[in-house]
């Protein structure tokens, strides 16, 4: 059926623009804020001193700056392990592992962990980032109750597992996410196609490999949308944590970003990092979405 | 094939019973269906059958061997489920093929025993479909297919045709009926329509509250319901029952007038029940029972008419072809000789 539309609506350009406004306006703002960043990422723009007033064109030298100085390569690879550690071997398969065994439970450890790690999930960064940091510093919780009682010298974790801190900080932080969309995403996989299963002689292992895992395939690749890009471009807690070090340890892109644009004052060169950054998150959603699409 | 041995089997959850204690034997080669309202427990006690319910007392066994601690691939049982229940992202072959697959069968023999099951079921050409590209009967096919293949001793069926419509459902019921012939093997089948109960069962188990009412074959049942609830169930027709004072030999019906019933102790009787395709129109002399029509449904080779006593009590009565009866019109009804059924305060029959 068709919609019934009032014809003095659709027939009058006026109305029309007048209530596309607020969509365009939106669109309009996006695209000139991915545009700026675009645009000066060509220039040697600024934050303070002449250049932010008397900027000119440099071409593509702020690119050939990516490759060829320190730092953009060195922070994509810090990066890409943060990413692939934090959230698609830690949020996703610990979220998967605990949405399965924790379904169909109805008991009080259920209730535990879930509010664990929502309260991980729903603590500010800052504060999750403090807490990390005093946690594992060389006087913190670990060395003190762990370390120490065994009769080790005390470790300072932060300072010498930064990545590997940082990277469990985030798997803390982030899991209820995966965990939560799991567990939708197993309650939608019919029960009696798990027992068909069950009857046909696969073990549990085997029911969520070759049965619930292909199933809920759609919102794996969903899930792993979001969650690479939302690690690839986070920022507060390993700022906040580690403020990128020690050294460059722990510069992600997104610290290099801003310690780029904000503490070198190089907007455009932060820039270039950031239209760097948005093809690289483009690349991989094109990836999964090829994903998402049906077999065949 | 094999046998299936029920021992006072009992399912509870937490301190709710809902299972108490049925005995069941059912023979090598059989097709017993087990029929009841909703809740009355059916599909719980095949489930327990199949292995996928924890039984909470008793014993089943399949083949003379104990089965509460087996899991369900080595019951050598397979399962048709209501939902059919195909694995969504295999094609038609890989889901008959996944339970030999999972036992490592030889690819040659998983190849045969695949094709084997399709040709029998005349699914051949989907072979390399996915399920959603299927109707509901031709999934209902694989579902089947997929539990032949298995090979099974006993094919589990919980309500299969439920989710097909009228007239696929009709077919796919015949298709059952000569499958069990073809294959020979025990099957159990769950349903709470009496209709797929009738006409596909050796033998009915009746169930009500977790509880056995009545097995026998489908006319044992229609001719000899051992109660009301078995007698109400049974046939498509629900059975008239009509509420009755004994007096002396003879039974009071509604509407003042005896009914006389040689041989028989009538004094414990309270309900007599009639079917409605036993019943006969009669005269006003002759009748046991008049009212007025109430309504007629017409179906073309018969009619139900539904006569309303004085009292408030609806009477059906099934007549051949398709009578000029009008609305209102006063109806006169007797109660055939042999037909009545006589139950007690309980409900239960008394013979």
């Amino acid at each position: 059926m068709k919609n019934q539309v009032n014809p003095w609506l659709t027939g009058n350009l006026t109305v029309l623009i007048i209530g596309m406004l607020p969509a365009i306006v939106l669109i309009c703002a996006l695209l000139y804020f991915t545009a700026w960043a675009f645009a000066f990422s060509f220039t040697d723009l600024a934050l303070v001193g002449r250049k932010s007033v008397e900027w000119s064109w440099v071409g593509l030298e702020n690119f050939e700056r990516l490759f060829t100085r320190r730092g953009f390569l060195e922070s994509l690879w810090t990066t890409v392990i943060f990413v692939f550690f934090s959230a698609i071997v830690g949020q996703s398969v610990l979220g998967f592992l605990l949405a399965a065994t924790l379904r169909g439970t109805q008991s009080t450890l259920r209730t535990v962990v879930e509010v664990c790690i929502m309260l991980g999930w729903l603590l500010p960064d800052i504060v999750a980032a403090f807490l990390w940091s005093a946690t594992t510093s060389q006087t913190g919780l670990i060395n003190q109750l762990i370390v120490v009682p065994l009769g080790f010298p005390p470790i300072n974790f932060i300072n010498s597992y930064a990545l590997p801190v940082v990277t469990i900080a985030n798997i803390w932080k982030g899991t209820a996410w995966s965990y939560l969309l799991f567990s939708a995403a197993l309650d939608s996989v019919s029960r009696e196609v798990v027992e068909a299963a069950k009857v046909d002689g696969a073990t549990p292992f085997q029911r969520i490999w070759l049965v619930q895992l292909p199933i809920i395939r759609p919102h794996i690749a969903t899930n792993m949308l979001f969650i690479t890009i939302w690690t690839f471009t986070y920022f507060p807690l390993i700022f906040a944590m580690t403020g990128g070090g020690p050294g460059r340890q722990t510069e992600t892109l997104a610290v290099f970003l801003y310690n780029q644009s904000f503490s070198r004052g190089n907007l455009g060169f932060g820039s270039a990092i950031s239209v760097a950054m948005l093809l690289i998150v483009g690349f991989l959603s094109l990836f999964y979405l090829r994903l998402l699409r049906e077999p065949k | 094939m094999a046998d299936v041995t029920l021992r006072q089997v009992r399912k509870s959850y937490g301190s709710l019973e809902v299972v108490h204690g049925v005995d069941l034997d059912i023979k090598s080669g059989e097709f017993v269906v087990f029929v009841g309202p909703s809740g009355c427990g059916k599909s719980t006690l095949l489930r327990m059958i199949a292995g996928l319910e924890p039984i909470t007392g008793g014993e089943i066994s399949i083949e003379g061997r104990v089965v509460n601690d087996v899991p369900s691939p080595q019951r050598g049982i397979a399962m048709v489920f209501q939902s059919y229940a195909l694995y969504p992202h295999m094609t038609v072959y890989e889901n008959m093929a996944f339970g030999l697959k999972l036992k490592k069968t030889p690819k040659e023999e998983v190849d045969q025993r695949v094709r084997e099951a399709a040709r029998i079921l005349q699914i051949e050409p989907y072979l390399d479909r996915m399920p959603k590209a299927l109707s509901g009967g031709q999934r209902q096919r694989v579902a089947i297919g997929r539990a032949i293949v298995r090979n099974p001793k006993v094919f589990l069926f919980d309500e299969p045709l439920s989710n097909l419509d009228a007239s696929l459902r009709a077919q796919t019921r015949v298709e059952i009926a000569r499958l069990h012939d073809t294959l020979d093997a025990t099957m159990i089948y769950v349903t709470h329509d009496q209709v797929e109960a009738m006409t596909l069962a050796d033998r009915i188990v009746v169930l009500n509250a977790g509880n056995i009412e009545q097995v026998g074959s489908p006319l044992e049942l229609y001719r000899n319901p051992v109660n009301t609830f078995v007698a109400g169930f049974i046939a498509s027709q629900r059975m008239n029952f009509i509420k009755v004072a004994p007096e002396g030999t003879q039974l009071r019906l509604p509407g003042n007038i005896a009914l006389t019933l040689s041989g028989v102790d009538v004094s414990k009787v309270r309900t007599i029940g009639a079917r409605p395709e036993h019943l006969n129109l009669a005269t006003p002399e002759t009748a046991h029972l008049s009212g007025t029509l109430a309504v007629i449904e017409q179906f073309g080779e018969y009619a139900l008419a539904y006569v309303e006593l004085p009292n408030g009590e609806t009477v059906t009565i099934k007549l051949d072809g398709a009578p000029g009866l009008q609305l209102h019109q006063p109806m006169h009804i007797a109660l055939p000789e042999g037909q009545v059924h006589l139950f007690d305060g309980e409900g239960r029959v008394i013979r």
